[in-house]
């Protein structure tokens, strides 16, 4: 059964006189534990799908489910609970609260889905370790360099349990040493933890690193191919 | 995996405040300005909130303990139109000094009528005290300027008159040119439709306590009254203190049902009308009034300086809204709700106006604490205090903070501040992440 079904998704939104569509029947499932790869120019609809499957933006028509439930039906605070409990996200950059160390960071999430304390600091000590940061836990966003902080947020993401994992651009403002570990870091924890991945890029390093790779150009998905994994 | 359905605000209470106590130090320079800015504005509030009850406590200093006491007994028609008839039998101060020993008691008589130095005449106000009785009621006889305080018989004539001495206002005796150890005639119309008129000697001159006094009193001991006026019937004005005045009402009340009592057994004539006992804030309602007054102008004063101070808060808390508006979208795409961020973001300004409380409550403790103890000196300029509303004010003006008025004003400047942030915080309930975060 598929983690994430999608259905006649479209997204049309006004530009002065102008009414732009950013998608058009979009149909797409996912299964649980894939690791899938959104590409395509800039301007082909990657954050726009991945914002409507976070909940962050409605769809103009259509409808999103995951884990069986219709997100387009949810109010603002079941979208709210659905985000915390359903799924993690990494964006692009300033993904950290820059007051809290790096292990405060990856609390966060799992103190207000409203786990004890205790659970929630080992938690996220366990999930830094993962992602080879034990000796900067306690380093604020600040003293961090950017792959470092990437890091953080993908700790963050998955220390709190969720079916999915939304990365927006995760390596677009990181050097090729540091994606391609990034994104071995991800992959590997999407085995270990059974996670389902889905990130948009149109970086070819990070495409390499993906399962199936799903080209969006124009708003429509014009190829949705499983890729053979080099590793 | 555990599975985790409810999301309630009380559990998530003590990372947003964890949150929101890291955010103030984000940029201490600005945090700190903005503290300054309050902490300034409450110190003022704290100054201005004590010098006014320094003031006011001077004014119940000036309408109870110079003169008027915390009670007094009349008749009506003494009340209405100064009737020099309109007396209560001695009788009646014997009762009230029978019946209620905690009270300190002292009778007083009035009259109309001309002085008369060597150079010049001037109308005045004649008040007859008990010297022995008068000062457990007011102050009124320790306020000497010049001379000895001293109501007796200054010497007996050479026909046997007695003459007795008297005490006078410093206007009065500045305008009429005598000093203690002068002689002055006063001439009035006695109780028995006679031409009163007496020679005294002025034994001393009081420093200003009550503007008319001041200008027009002449102070003399009751035999003096009597002997001028042929008036031995009762007293016009009998001055009550208490010793509790919280107890002052019960007091008033008991007084006055003892006189009902004392008139129905025995009627009193109906021209001089029936006992009235009044306490000083109907004696005096225009210094009740005044006090009150002060009380809203404290809160008036209050939340003008307050208000304006959080004008700076309400500046910080829209730059660092501004400023954090992708750290907002990250935050609610997370999963925090907008009632979490909101309460959040409420918590900063709850926590910079906490810090801002603390400090301006330290600094204006300190500083108070001068003003209590050597207050505002205006001696030089105006040695014998200023006079305002009818009051004489003590030329040096110290202040007197009470624990409500600073509680009152930390609360009031919390409240406002925190009200103030509800303006940039509203932009984190319209807040779309998908929009904040492209």
């Amino acid at each position: 059964m598929a983690l994430l079904t999608l259905k006649g998704i479209g997204k049309r939104y006004r530009q002065g006189e102008l009414e732009v569509n950013a998608l058009s029947d979009i149909d797409l499932e996912v299964k649980e534990g894939e690791f899938a790869a959104l590409v395509g120019p800039s301007g082909s609809g990657k954050t726009t799908l991945l914002n409507i499957i976070g909940g962050l933006d409605a769809s103009s028509e259509g409808t999103t489910h995951l884990n069986g439930i219709d997100i387009s039906g949810l109010k603002e605070a079941q979208l709210s609970n659905f985000r915390l409990f359903q799924l993690g996200f990494v964006f692009q950059s300033y993904n950290l609260v820059p007051v809290l160390s790096a292990l405060e960071n990856v609390e966060l999430v799992m103190v207000l889905q409203g786990r004890h304390k205790n659970e929630s600091r080992q938690r996220a000590q366990h999930y830094l370790e993962l992602v080879g940061l034990k000796n900067v836990m306690q380093r604020r966003p600040s003293a961090l360099s950017g792959g470092q902080q990437q890091r953080v947020a993908v700790a963050r993401a998955l220390a709190a349990g969720p079916r999915l994992v939304l990365a927006d651009e995760p390596t677009a403002n990181l050097d090729s040493e540091n994606a391609t570990a990034l994104l071995d870091i991800m992959h590997t924890l999407s085995h270990e933890e059974k996670t389902t991945f889905i990130f948009s890029t149109h970086d070819p390093r990070v495409m390499d690193r993906a399962e199936r790779i799903i080209t969006l150009q124009d708003g429509k998905i014009v190829s949705d191919e499983l890729h053979e994994h080099e590793h | 995996m555990t599975t985790l359905t409810h999301s309630s605000m009380l559990g998530r209470l003590p990372i947003l405040i964890f949150v929101a106590w890291r955010n103030i130090w984000r940029n201490p320079v600005r945090s700190t300005l903005t503290i300054s800015a309050l902490a300034s504005g409450l110190i003022m509030v704290i100054l201005y909130a004590s010098l006014l009850e320094g003031m006011s406590r001077q004014m119940v200093h000036f309408a109870t303990d110079i003169s008027t006491s915390h009670m007094q007994l009349h008749r009506q028609a003494f009340i209405d139109d100064q009737d020099l008839y309109a007396t209560l039998p001695w009788s009646y101060m014997e009762k009230i000094k029978q019946d209620f020993p905690g009270l300190n008691i002292s009778p007083r008589l009035y009259a109309a009528g001309l002085a008369s130095s060597a150079t010049t005449s001037t109308g005045v106000l004649i008040k007859a005290v008990d010297p022995k009785s008068e000062p457990e009621v007011t102050q009124m006889l320790q306020h000497v300027r010049h001379g000895k305080l001293d109501l007796g018989i200054a010497d007996t004539t050479a026909s046997g008159f007695t003459r007795y001495n008297l005490v006078i206002g410093a206007q009065l005796a500045k305008n009429m040119k005598v000093n203690p150890g002068d002689e002055l005639v006063l001439v009035t119309q006695a109780a028995d439709g006679s031409i009163g008129n007496a020679l005294y000697r002025i034994a001393a001159v009081l420093k200003p306590l009550e503007p008319n006094f001041d200008r027009m009193g002449v102070l003399m001991s009751i035999k003096a009254y009597q002997q001028l006026m042929y008036l031995n019937e009762g007293f016009h004005e009998l001055a009550i203190k208490v010793n509790e005045l919280e107890q002052l009402e019960d007091i008033q009340a008991a007084v006055m049902n003892r006189m009902n009592q004392l008139t129905r057994a025995k009627p009193l004539d109906e021209l001089g009308g029936q006992p009235v006992v009044r306490n000083w804030r109907q004696l005096s309602p225009a210094v009740a009034d005044l006090l009150e007054l002060s009380k809203s102008f404290v809160f008036i004063i209050g939340f003008i300086i307050i208000s304006l101070a959080s004008l700076g808060m309400l500046n910080t808390m829209l730059m660092a809204v501004h400023e954090r508006t992708h750290e907002f979208g990250i935050l609610l795409a997370i999963g925090m709700k907008r009632r979490w961020l909101l309460l959040m973001v409420l918590f900063e300004s709850f926590f910079l106006a906490l810090v801002s409380a603390l400090v301006g409550s330290l600094i204006g403790l300190v500083i108070n604490d001068y003003f209590e103890e050597y207050g505002i000196d205006f001696s030089q300029s105006m040695p014998d205090g200023y006079d305002w509303a009818g009051m004489i004010f003590e030329p040096i003006m110290k202040g007197h903070l009470l624990a409500s008025d600073l509680f009152y004003a930390c609360i009031m400047m919390i409240f406002i501040t925190v009200l103030a942030s509800l303006i940039p915080s509203w932009r984190i309930v319209r807040l779309k992440p998908a929009e904040v975060m492209r």
